[in-house]
């Protein structure tokens, strides 16, 4: 492979020049990104990780914006910042493993499921440009191999995982797809419940009646997309429906995908979307200004309505009782992360990983992190789980919530404030603190001196922000938009 | 009141405040008290066109007590968010309001934030206070005769000018505002000090 010979320089395997730096932008990337993931869950044991541990369902733009920061990292042109990231997701795959439903183990660090992963990537990128009547020259899709071989060894993995030539390649993919897929829980999720419950990224939580609407009818033809672009012989083997004209649709929107090419350009970029979706409206990006204006616009037409209906006209739903929010909703929507109804560690992992993806932790920080947050939990199982289950419900933590600010959270509280305080004066200062919650200071006239005093939090007032918003004592603090948020 | 309201404005007054509820009047029988709800609520949303397109920002000062029934707090809010932009004029309505409360929450908000004593000026204690752009009040009109402050924006009114028209609230009107203005026109305002200021328009 490193044998060129011809004199001609070869292109380079990352950065500008590169075949996927090519494809980056095309958007025809969002029809195959949900296929690739749905070939990933397809595989027994990346479908057991998902299930256990992935925020997806309940988080899926957060998900879908680490994602796409990471495939940034990991094939841009720098060296160093690749290494970094591929180290940090070997570290957070190491905290990814335990035994599924059938008692069978899983293990994100397994060469061959890794090796998987950026197998599904790379066949869906050649995939969609096929669909889109547009295939790929043989010679771009061999640069395309060699591109993502080099991805997966940047992992450090031993080789050997993904076969050397492209036609060897071929073999292995069909025999995965023959032999190893399965119809798993996972995949079903991804197909048939994410898009019919898909929240609405932060910058439309003003609009939930149009997302509602629009997701009705999205919703499921996203899913008849996906499944009718899958393999075939897979379809076959899971039993997955084929719907009349279900294959034309999903021509049809790899087409129209495509069609996007022809747009000036700066357009489409994919960087733009991924940011726009990750913006909560507040921050201060002149993109989210515009969008909050639109909603403050909405928001005073509705004010009007309501005031001049008359007064036995029902009125809108009460706002929850001011800057408190109940139980059972901060249990909803923040402590359980992974979307199944209890608490379990995954779902406090999926909090200590998000922190720790925000402010670019890097060992020995990571693990004392986690650690804190695995005290904590031990720290809640001993509290709420009443019925010896192994796991808080709802009910469990509703119960006993009130009590809930042991030594084991304010620690953890403690150990964030560390992990934040980069430059380590027992401040946070302004950059630090946008880098933690990565929203600008939105603070109008009346503000809310209770919250912060100045531009700088001191260890006592976020250790005592941080309790009471964990203890869900308080709404709309800085920490909503960074573990609420979908 | 929307009399005096739009008297106000076309004198040039940019802050005009109106005390519609303490904190002490939950004392009152609760028949009276559930009148005066039903009566604000009513001005509120017979109002709420006008005073958007007079271009008056209105919001509410104090309303957290419990008992203020849920739609009364939201046509509050509905009306804070239809007005929120405006700027000709800001019409702060005290309602479930108390001077001596707003002091107490701003010495909290203080000690909550860590702030060492000898940091505390009356500039940064003012910061703390709701509503914390109200600039002080120039002149306080306390009708009915009553001579009382009546625990009313305790901080703001430190250099205020009274008047104290005989004339009930509810026959309030347009020419018994501009009366009391001219009254206080004619005062002469020395903040402590002795400088031969003329009075302009508040």
């Amino acid at each position: 492979m490193s044998d060129t010979g011809d004199g001609s320089a070869r292109p380079p395997l990352f950065g500008p020049g590169s075949q996927f730096h090519e494809l980056f932008d095309d958007p025809r990337w969002a029809p195959a990104m949900i296929r690739a993931t749905v070939l990933e869950a397809a595989h027994p044991q990346i479908g057991a990780a998902l299930i256990d541990n992935s925020t997806f369902v309940t988080h899926p733009w957060r998900r879908l914006r680490n994602t796409f920061l990471s495939l940034q990292r990991m094939f841009g042109a720098d060296d160093q910042v690749r290494a970094k990231e591929a180290a940090r997701l070997n570290r957070l795959h190491t905290r990814l493993r335990g035994r599924d439903a059938n008692d069978r183990p899983y293990d994100a660090t397994d060469p061959g499921v890794r090796a998987w992963v950026v197998a599904t990537l790379f066949e869906s990128a050649v995939t969609m440009c096929r669909m889109s009547g547009r295939p790929l020259p043989p010679s771009a899709v061999e640069q395309l191999y060699g591109e993502f071989r080099a991805y997966h060894a940047a992992f450090g993995d031993e080789a050997g995982q993904l076969p050397d030539s492209l036609p060897e390649f071929w073999s292995y993919y069909d025999r995965m797809v023959e032999e190893e897929l399965e119809n798993t829980e996972a995949m079903r999720i991804i197909l048939y419940k994410l898009f019919d419950h898909l929240p609405a990224p932060p910058l439309l939580h003003g609009f939930p009646t149009l997302w509602a609407l629009g997701r009705a009818v999205v919703g499921p033809a996203i899913g008849a997309i996906t499944v009718a672009s899958l393999p075939e012989s897979f379809r076959r083997r899971a039993g997955l429906p084929e719907l009349l004209g279900a294959g034309a649709l999903m021509q049809g929107a790899y087409l129209t995908a495509d069609l996007a090419r022809f747009l000036p350009e700066g357009w489409l970029r994919a960087q733009n979307v991924a940011d726009l979706l990750a913006l909560s409206p507040g921050s201060d990006d002149p993109r989210a200004r515009t969008v909050t204006a639109l909603q403050e616009r909405m928001r005073r037409a509705g004010a009007l309505l309501r005031l001049v209906a008359p007064t036995s006209f029902p009125a809108a739903p009460a706002p929850p009782p001011s800057g408190r929010r109940s139980a059972e909703e901060f249990f909803r929507d923040v402590l359980d992360q992974t979307g199944d109804g209890y608490l379990t560690w995954p779902d406090l992992a999926a909090m200590a990983r998000e922190l720790c993806g925000r402010l670019d932790l890097d060992e020995p920080a990571e693990t004392r992190l986690y650690d804190a947050f695995a005290d904590w939990w031990r720290e809640l199982q001993t509290a709420l789980d009443t019925d010896g289950d192994g796991r808080v419900s709802a009910q469990e933590y509703a119960a006993a919530a009130p009590a809930l600010a042991g030594p084991a959270l304010i620690r953890t509280a403690e150990v964030l404030f560390d992990a934040a305080d980069e430059d380590g004066n027992g401040r946070i200062d302004e950059a630090e603190y946008r880098a933690l919650f990565r929203t600008a200071f939105h603070r109008d006239t009346a503000g809310d001196p209770e919250t912060r005093t100045d531009t700088v939090y001191t260890r006592g007032a976020f250790v005592r922000d941080f309790l009471s918003f964990m203890s869900g004592r308080r709404l709309s603090t800085p920490y909503d938009p960074l573990l609420a948020d979908a | 009141m929307i009399d005096v309201i739009e008297a106000a404005r076309s004198a040039g007054v940019e802050w005009l405040s109106l005390y519609a509820f303490s904190t002490e009047n939950w004392r009152r029988p609760d028949d009276e008290v559930a009148f005066l709800m039903e009566l604000v609520r009513r001005a509120v949303r017979k109002h709420a066109p006008l005073l958007r397109a007079r271009g008056i920002r209105c919001r509410f000062l104090g309303v957290t007590h419990p008992r203020i029934p849920p739609a009364l707090a939201q046509d509050f809010a509905d009306l804070t968010t239809l007005t929120g932009e405006s700027r000709r004029m800001t019409l702060t309505v005290a309602f479930d309001h108390g001077g001596r409360r707003d002091i107490v929450a701003a010495a909290r908000s203080l000690i909550r934030g860590g702030v060492p004593a000898e940091d505390v000026t009356e500039e940064s204690f003012a910061a703390h206070l709701p509503f914390p752009d109200t600039p002080d009040v120039d002149l306080v009109i306390r009708t009915s005769g009553e001579q009382r402050i009546s625990n009313f924006m305790l901080w703001q009114v430190a250099y205020a000018e009274w008047v104290f028209p005989p004339v009930l609230w509810p026959d309030f009107r347009a020419p018994h505002f501009l009366e009391c203005l001219h009254t206080y026109q004619q005062r002469e305002r020395r903040f402590g000090g002795v400088p031969p200021k003329q009075n302009g328009a508040p």
